[in-house]
């Protein structure tokens, strides 16, 4: 007995030194030896894969959208050149500069959309070429010991404006498929701010997904980096990949078959993800001065699981208007389900002689408050020549698509089937009648009753 | 005609008051944007001193949480950075620890 037990022990030990070593990057020897040479150093192993990044949504900030209403098919959409309000500027707008002094102290400072591009800026969003290649930062995606404080703008000796990248050997010795904290580094402070745009923290407090040790790239699983994403209806560039909860979870993935009969009209999200957080409104037409001197949008917050989402049938298509963007679909079309949202209103300028969202150059606002000068400089920079401003509010449906609750946490019969539960059944095309017959206790009583008769 | 409290009575009333005054101070969260004037890691915390952008008072506070003192280590927050800060100030320990700025 003492000697099988000494043998699987010494079994699993080996597994496991065999499973670390496989985790370990074959080319440290190389990166050691050589040392790190940005790209170049990666393409001694992977060949082509800097050309092919250059194609990907995080080198482009853009793609053909094919799911928008009011887009053209052939244009490319996204970060790049869009504009709406939880950013009103976009990379073209508010490409990485510096702004000018603030009057009250003097100081200026660098800003801009794109410092979350993976390049050095000098080479920037969609650009091509070998030096585009040379400039991808490989490491800041996939370095645990990145060095952050050398990832600032500067000035380079010819006066252009350049982002550093930390290119030392310990970082690239650390290299191995990106860490949440990668990926957070960016999608973290989005929208002007820690957990601002998402509201969402992936952490094992707030996410089981996490709790379980997954990591982003476990679900957005890249296939020669292209990221899968799910369908938010403001997040329109995408690789062509797509991904959802039943990659992994199957179209029946409860113990009790009512439940099951829930995910032929209701998703997924919309009971495990009963929570969400973030900014839910946002004023760009009005600046307040921070302790710095310099200024930023007037925006309300609330933090990770402190307000709740609304609900709408989406059949994956968006509607796109100045004044809305958010799910398409209604209970009668079978392409819908009732998914979750995270509600955002922003305020910004409309141009009265065509109803439609102006862009905003942060750089005038920050330094001195004045929206209308960040408002006359975009129009510059987009060619925009007649347009009168005037002040409006546009809604946001955010996809809730993070922060999957633990089990006893998400919504169960008694949170919906209720008056003035969860769902809005009205809102939702529900008849007087249907509603009545929905929020009655009727529909789980004798369930619920044995369910809690076995907890006790 | 004077009513004179019992003094089984009195003596409860005074013992309360006594409680009340001498009881230690509750710890309280205190609230503010700081920035950051200096930061010293160590093996499981970081001491982080920063100056109350409102009174400029410095603070010092204890960061002990994994995913700030990750940010910390790997220089994602910096000394000289806007922070909003919540801590509790019997303690000393950060409760909330964010950057202001964003993209």
């Amino acid at each position: 007995m003492k000697i099988l037990r000494l043998i699987t022990t010494l079994i699993a030990g080996l597994s496991l030194v065999a499973l670390v070593e496989a985790k370990d990057h074959q080319g440290k020897d190389y990166i050691q030896e050589n040392g790190y040479q940005g790209p170049a150093t990666c393409e001694v192993c992977h060949p082509g894969t800097a050309q092919a990044f250059l194609g990907t949504v995080h080198w482009k900030h853009a793609s053909k959208v094919n799911h928008v209403e009011n887009l053209d098919p052939k244009q490319e959409y996204g970060m790049k050149n869009r504009v709406y309000t939880m950013c009103n500027g976009n990379d073209i707008v508010n490409n990485l500069k510096e702004i000018p002094p603030s009057p009250t102290t003097g100081k200026t400072k660098f800003t801009g959309c794109n410092t979350c591009h993976p390049g050095n800026h000098l080479q920037d969003v969609g650009s091509t070429g070998p030096e585009a290649e040379a400039a991808i930062d490989c490491l800041v995606c996939h370095s645990t010991a990145y060095d952050f404080s050398q990832r600032k703008p500067y000035k380079d000796a010819q006066g252009r404006v350049a982002i550093g990248q930390d290119r030392s050997t310990k970082a690239a010795l650390a290299i191995g498929k990106p860490a949440p904290k990668n990926c957070m580094v960016c999608h973290d402070s989005a929208g002007g701010g820690a957990l601002v745009k998402r509201g969402f923290a992936f952490t094992a407090a707030s996410d089981v997904h996490a709790a379980k040790s997954m990591v982003c790239v476990d679900c957005h699983k890249a296939k020669d980096h292209r990221i899968p994403t799910g369908y938010d209806p403001n997040n329109w560039a995408h690789d062509g990949v797509r991904i959802s909860c039943s990659d992994c979870h199957s179209e029946k993935p409860h113990k009790d078959a009512d439940t099951n009969r829930h995910t032929a009209r209701i998703a997924c999200q919309t009971c495990h993800i009963p929570r969400t957080g973030g900014a839910f409104a946002k004023d760009f037409t009005h600046w307040e001065q921070l302790s710095d001197k310099f200024y930023e949008p007037t925006t309300l917050r609330k933090e990770t699981n402190e307000t709740t989402p609304v609900y709408a049938w989406y059949n994956k298509t968006v509607a796109n208007r100045p004044d809305f963007i958010g799910p398409k679909g209604t209970r009668k079309d079978v392409r819908s389900k009732i998914y979750p949202f995270k509600i955002f209103q922003g305020k910004a300028y409309f141009n009265k002689l065509d109803g439609k969202l102006l862009s905003m150059d942060f750089a005038p606002p920050m330094a001195t408050g004045n929206t209308l000068a960040g408002v006359a400089s975009a129009a510059n920079i987009l060619g925009i020549k007649n347009y009168v401003p005037v002040p409006g509010w546009q809604t946001i449906y955010f996809g809730s698509n993070h922060q999957v609750a633990p089990k006893d946490k998400a919504l169960t019969c008694y949170n919906c089937h209720a008056p003035n539960g969860s769902l809005n059944f009205q809102e939702l095309g529900y008849t007087s009648k249907e509603i009545k017959k929905l929020t009655s206790p009727e529909t789980y009583f004798n369930k619920i009753a044995e369910k809690m008769r076995e907890e006790w | 005609m004077r009513k004179v409290l019992p003094s089984s009575i009195a003596l409860a009333l005074f013992t309360a008051s006594l409680v009340t005054i001498c009881s230690p101070a509750q710890a309280a969260e205190v609230k503010m944007i700081a920035t950051i004037e200096r930061i010293e890691l160590k093996e499981k915390s970081a001491t982080v001193t920063l100056k109350d952008t409102k009174s400029d008072k410095h603070v010092s506070v204890t960061v002990n949480d994994d995913l700030t003192l990750d940010k910390l280590r790997d220089k994602r927050i910096l000394e000289g950075d806007e922070i909003r800060l919540k801590y509790d100030d019997a303690t000393g320990v950060a409760t909330y620890f964010r950057k202001t700025a964003g993209c």
